[in-house]
């Protein structure tokens, strides 16, 4: 397996391999003869796939909260909370409101009855206007 | 808030493995006294694992491969004997913008724990809830704060709302403000043994000595045996999910599983040298290049299972019996390294 590994870290990148280029870390290395040694590179293909399968799985959560606000089965808050990354316990925190009241405020029944202070707070979290959160633009 | 003061601090920003230990090693370096980084990770006490199946973060079990945030920093200092302070928590986030200026105009770069959602300069792939950063303060320009983040290749800037927001960010471990440094010149010689023994001791017994079935070695063993189980139990999509999560938590950032292994070897070796070529710390520390090695073997062959999630090209079983060896092998190097007597 050592020979695989070599591989997959010694092997110098091509550019065109990499999805993410933004910024080049520090990574530690160790070989039985150098010892420890220390390179600056772009993560490794290998790990940058691994990155992209998160955010792939992230997309197609929202999707499917797309979805589910389309027919009407849940708010846009759920959608906007999908979108930047959130559950509810977070929300929830950045709402300064008990969990249980975001929970309920995921349901499109309820969302029609929220108070407008409370819709513009949420509009600020998802730094969005309160028009956006009330008719998200994939609606019409 | 919009003033026109300048205070750059003389402040050498190197890039590291971790966030926290390379903080921690330049605010040394800062204050005279050079200390690597994977002497400050080891003194520290950087290494750990845990494996919380019952708690979800981003919707997988938690894995974490590095300590509470904050020990390394309060670790190194304490071993080291060096006066130094933490602001665990400010209420008034202005408050705590204004503590942070007050420190800059004293000279003091100030190490603050940060959420990276928010981080603008951060890379966009990295930036998910994920509070347990950190980066060093150490100018200000009007509006602006000069930051060094040592995932970063340069020192970075940051405007004052920003900074603001990413030190009150919410969720697990929220960073509240808390910020740290080191009180004072350090200007008489440190002795950097005890600190080393007083670290290795600590890092064995959080690896192999705490009860506790998922912290340590046991907790990557229960993991492993866990790994198994989830395409029969979740089904191929979630497994994967779950398989590319302790991937990311263990290669994110460089450091992780594979990452923090290499840099604690390079801690055993140079603890090795200072300690005259002791001959175990130094087969200890190849025997951990050599888990770290493993470790990455590991993400690569999971990775093609990420890939390909539909058709896993290598099974679970395998995947699990590596994680086992690994295991293996981790155990001998602490067991080894609880038998030296220093």
């Amino acid at each position: 397996m050592r020979d695989t590994n070599s591989e997959a870290n010694g092997k110098m990148t091509s550019d065109n391999e990499l999805i993410y280029k933004y910024n080049r870390e520090l990574f530690y290395h160790f070989d039985k003869d150098k010892g420890f040694t220390q390179k600056v590179d772009y993560q490794n293909p290998n790990n940058q796939v691994i990155i992209k399968q998160g955010w792939d799985a992230a997309e197609q959560r929202l999707d499917e909260v797309r979805q589910l606000v389309i027919q009407g089965k849940a708010s846009p808050i759920a959608y906007y909370m999908e979108k930047i990354l959130m559950e509810v316990p977070m929300l929830a925190a950045y709402m300064e409101i008990p969990k249980w009241r975001v929970k309920r405020h995921l349901k499109s029944k309820v969302f029609k009855k929220i108070k407008p202070e409370t819709l513009v707070k949420y509009a600020s979290v998802f730094e969005i206007t309160v028009e956006e959160l009330k008719h998200p633009g994939f609606l019409k | 808030m919009m003033d026109a003061t300048k205070t750059i601090i003389n402040y050498t920003h190197r890039q590291a493995g971790h966030c926290e230990s390379g903080a921690t090693s330049n605010l040394f370096k800062f204050n005279g006294l050079e200390l690597s980084e994977p002497m400050a990770f080891g003194i520290g006490n950087g290494l750990y694992f845990s494996y919380i199946p019952f708690l979800k973060i981003q919707f997988a079990p938690m894995i974490s491969f590095r300590n509470l945030p904050n020990t390394v920093f309060k670790r190194s200092t304490a071993y080291l004997g060096i006066e130094s302070t933490v602001v665990k928590k400010i209420k008034d986030p202005r408050e705590a913008m204004q503590m942070l200026d007050r420190n800059l105009e004293k000279g003091i770069p100030t190490g603050c724990q940060v959420g990276v959602f928010q981080l603008t300069f951060f890379p966009p792939e990295y930036r998910m809830h994920y509070n347990m950063h950190n980066l060093v303060v150490f100018g200000k320009e009007g509006n602006m704060y000069h930051v060094s983040d040592t995932v970063m290749e340069f020192p970075q800037l940051i405007t004052y709302e920003d900074l603001l927001r990413v030190r009150y960010a919410k969720g697990a471990f929220a960073p509240q403000g808390k910020m740290y440094w080191i009180n004072h010149a350090i200007d008489k010689p440190v002795d950097l043994k005890p600190a080393i023994v007083l670290g290795i001791k600590k890092t064995v017994y959080e690896m192999i000595g705490i009860p506790f079935p998922l912290i340590g070695v046991k907790g990557l063993r229960w993991m492993a045996r866990d790994l198994k189980k989830w395409p029969r139990k979740h089904g191929d999509d979630k497994a994967a999910f779950y398989l590319g999560q302790i991937l990311r938590m263990a290669e994110d950032f460089g450091t992780g599983g594979a990452g923090f292994r290499y840099i604690y070897g390079a801690f055993l070796k140079e603890a090795g040298e200072m300690f005259g070529n002791h001959m175990e710390l130094l087969e200890a520390s190849d025997m951990m290049g050599k888990t770290a090695n493993k470790w990455r073997d590991f993400t690569y062959m999971g990775a093609r299972n990420c890939k390909n999630r539909s058709k896993p090209e290598e099974d679970y079983g395998t995947l699990s019996e590596k994680l086992l060896d690994i295991a293996v092998s981790e155990e001998k190097v602490y067991q080894k390294l609880k038998k030296i007597k220093f």
